[in-house]
């Protein structure tokens, strides 16, 4: 069984849509609930942020080993974060921080979820059918509207994240319990 | 002010990416995932002889 480039496209499409889900989530809790987000919190978004750089090149110019690269780099990277704030509030009678959601707290989900994003990263490369330019019409991968949506929701909620984590620390650096945002005092 | 610059950091590698510059948005990509990795030594190992 293999999958073709263009199979491979739709999939991408598929995780900017997951990374925007997550986003959207984070950001629906700092909004609702007027809970800021910390400088960790900030670094797993900012992971996430980069996680979609990947699928976006896979969008734009077809699948390559690369590109599957730069997800594993990020996912790294944001599952490290995601460890050392589970590890600062492991010690029992420790309340964590923020809120949970389903039981676990939001950087437990941002770890579960980078792992997730390290297994569909290595699963994907295992399938080396959609590295071959044997076939013409495959070279150039259609986009339609389901990935060219994928590509813009995942570039506005950048936007508005970099928004807002302006308004959250101002011009210096980012208080390590933020209570209220910096630009509205 | 730093995470700022981190999203704007990986919002112009999606842009330049969708652009069809992929060279430059590779170098804009480990330029940000190095300024991320420095965040992570700033904020979360501030007990550890890695901090600065």
């Amino acid at each position: 069984m293999d999958i073709s480039a263009q199979q491979a496209v739709r999939l991408n499409a598929l995780a900017l849509y997951a990374i925007s889900a997550v986003l959207l989530v984070a950001f629906y809790w700092q909004l609702a609930y007027d809970e800021l987000p910390c400088p960790l919190c900030l670094l797993q978004r900012v992971a996430f942020v980069a996680m979609a750089v990947g699928p976006i090149l896979t969008i734009r110019f077809g699948p390559k080993p690369l590109h599957y690269a730069l997800v594993l780099f990020a996912a790294l990277l944001g599952a490290s974060v995601a460890a050392r704030q589970i590890l600062l509030h492991i010690m029992p009678g420790d309340a964590g921080f923020g809120s949970a959601f389903m039981g676990y707290h939001f950087y437990t989900w941002a770890f579960i979820v980078f792992v997730a994003g390290i297994f569909a990263a290595a699963v994907m490369l295992c399938f080396g059918g959609q590295f071959s330019r044997s076939d013409a019409a495959d070279a150039t991968p259609r986009r339609g509207q389901f990935e060219m949506g994928a590509v813009a929701l995942v570039m506005a909620l950048t936007a508005l994240n970099a928004a807002s984590v302006l308004l959250e620390c101002g011009f210096a650096s980012c208080p390590g319990n933020p209570v209220h945002y910096e630009l509205l005092q | 002010m730093e995470f700022f610059i981190a999203f704007l950091n990986f919002g112009l590698a999606m842009w330049l990416a969708w652009r069809h510059q992929p060279t430059t948005a590779l170098y804009v990509f480990f330029a940000g995932l190095i300024f991320a990795t420095a965040l992570f030594m700033r904020h979360a190992t501030t007990e550890l002889p890695l901090s600065f």
